[in-house]
């Protein structure tokens, strides 16, 4: 089990991390989303030691990293930024950190193999490709066997087949009873291989749970195609709804429900050709839960032009 | 129960870090090749002019620093193996591997250094033996040759290679301090080269109180048998390099354990 207890980072006047407080459950993949910028590489490094928080803490089972008798058996982490020398070969890398955990170098060649690395395993580092470098960082987080693991940006660099491969992989490693927590930037990706999903923005938690769970609690909008469509927008907006056009010739209709709309087309003896409940996406979840929260919002997408 | 992690595991881990990159390899070549071949140019040249030589350089002449004399410029290249030992682990990111792994920061700096002192003590007192050998071994015939069976000779050659040996920990508590190859390599330069210049535009009797402490001048003293009177004796200078090592390590300790990775 992983704990955030009151977790706070300030470096300077500027506060990556906010007084989180949330647990990481076996068992499941935990997606950790957020915007760029909003205290999720922090986070993880504040849990393995290496950043040291203003307040609060990071536990393992009740402990804090430092006390953990072999770190790499209890915890693996893929981190966001390199963390290899591009001099040395990958065998090189991982052999220096299973001797200090002392882990046979057996478990080397066997990381090596399931990451599918083995074969350039002693070519140096800096020849590798993104993708490569992530397997890297796998094959190095799975060194010790560790009951919890944690992947920052994992798919970041890698191809479609990849992303494929490392989806299932998490669900394996939940399947098995550890702990996955895995951050990202984006939605999409989450809403695919997190079963729990924990939001912040700008260092401060926003929400935490299933996709289903985030997602009920936006209200959705309603689909509608009719016979008279600018009669029925008028009888939506008359009973509090918003309508939207849309470009091919259906209303968005905000406010109401399905039933609500049928029921208001058939007094007005209006024909429904189509009415589609539309669940919010997890995307428009998480816009609507970050808005304020992005740190580098951009203004518009138009580039500027020069004078 | 498997063992926990230890300073012999941290130790070995490091041992791995330190032979699998190339700097480390092409360091220590560096280092072989300017002390045998600064020395070798050194011997060479005074055994052509030796005849020619004043009488006062002859009755004052010291086979032994002067068969040691490319220990001088071998000291950069060690300083910049202990540096980069450090260094190169914040420039590549792989320090927050490291410190994943062995999370008790004082094990890691102590694993570094048992790696360092070792591997750099044990190069350093065979290549400060065979520049020796090779130095009196290019005089005799000419010049008056030193033996090692003379206490102050062979303590001489053993002290240049705790010198190079101490000035890579030097090297290394810089980086700790630092954590920039670059701004490490100048200021590690800056201290060997810059601070003696300063010091020899000081006024004579400045000059005298102050130059004896500059750590090249510690070296001297270290390798000579029968350091001049305005140098300390290689036991004292031996003493205060030891001092310098000790307090640069423990600031670089201090921030190492103080500081985010």
């Amino acid at each position: 089990m992983l704990k955030i207890e009151h977790l706070t980072k300030r470096y300077g006047d500027v506060v990556a991390v906010d007084d989180l407080d949330f647990e990481v459950t076996p068992g499941v993949v935990t997606g950790f989303l957020g915007p760029n910028g909003s205290g999720k590489s922090t986070t993880m490094r504040i849990i393995l030691g290496l950043d040291r928080p203003t307040k609060g803490r990071a536990t393992i089972d009740g402990r804090v990293y430092a006390e953990l008798r072999h770190p790499l058996r209890e915890v693996g982490a893929l981190l966001e930024a390199k963390a290899v020398h591009p001099g040395r070969s990958a065998r090189n890398h991982l052999l220096a950190m299973a001797a200090s955990n002392n882990i046979p170098s057996s478990r080397v060649d066997e990381v090596l193999e399931f990451t599918g690395i083995a074969s350039v395993a002693t070519k140096r580092v800096a020849t590798y490709s993104l993708g490569m470098n992530q397997r890297l960082g796998i094959a190095a987080a799975l060194l010790g066997d560790p009951q919890i693991l944690l992947f920052d940006e994992p798919v970041n660099g890698l191809d479609p087949e990849g992303i494929k491969w490392i989806r299932d992989f998490f669900r394996t490693l939940a399947k098995e009873g550890r702990t996955v927590f895995v951050s990202s930037h984006l939605m999409s990706e989450m809403a695919l291989s997190a079963d729990q999903i924990i939001v912040i923005g700008r260092g401060r938690f926003i929400a935490q749970g299933s996709v289903d769970e985030l997602t009920a609690d936006v209200a959705g909008s309603v689909l509608v195609r009719s016979s008279d469509q600018e009669r029925l927008a008028a009888i939506v907006r008359s009973r509090q709804g918003t309508v939207h056009d849309r470009d091919d010739r259906a209303l968005s209709v905000g406010g109401l429900t399905s039933d609500e709309v049928g029921e208001a087309a058939f007094a007005a003896g209006i024909t429904l050709y189509e009415l589609t409940p539309q669940r919010a996406s997890l995307e428009e979840v998480f816009m609507g839960l970050t808005a304020d929260a992005v740190q580098y919002a951009s203004a518009s997408t138009e580039v500027p032009r020069g004078a | 129960m498997a063992r926990d992690v230890t300073l012999a595991s941290a130790s070995r881990a490091e041992w791995i870090k330190f032979r699998s990159v190339r700097s480390t390899v092409l360091g220590f070549i560096t280092t072989i090749l300017l002390t045998l071949g600064i020395s070798a140019l050194i011997t060479s040249v005074i055994r052509g002019h030796w005849t020619t030589m004043d009488p006062l350089s002859r009755l004052t002449f010291d086979p032994v620093s002067t068969s040691l004399g490319g220990t001088l410029f071998a000291q950069f290249a060690v300083g910049v193996i202990g540096a980069l030992f450090i260094t190169s682990e914040y420039s590549s990111g792989s320090i927050r591997t490291t410190l994943a792994a062995v999370p008790q920061r004082l094990r890691v700096v102590a694993a570094k250094a048992l790696v360092l002192t070792v591997s750099m003590f044990i190069v350093a007192e065979v290549l400060s033996f065979v520049t020796f050998l090779m130095g009196q071994a290019i005089f005799a015939g000419v010049v008056p040759t030193a033996s090692l069976a003379t206490g102050a000779v062979l303590r001489s050659v053993i002290l240049a290679g705790v010198y190079l040996t101490l000035l890579t920990l030097l090297g290394f508590a810089l980086g700790l301090i630092l954590r920039q190859s670059a701004a490490c390599i100048t200021v590690f330069t800056s201290l060997l080269l810059v601070v003696p210049i300063i010091v020899f535009l000081l006024p004579q009797s400045w000059q005298d109180a102050f130059s004896k402490y500059e750590p090249s001048a510690l070296g001297r003293a270290m390798m000579s048998t029968t350091p001049p009177s305005q140098m300390f004796t290689a036991g004292t200078a031996t003493v205060i390099l030891v001092i310098y090592v000790a307090v640069a390590a423990i600031v670089g300790s201090i921030l190492f354990l103080r500081r985010d990775a």
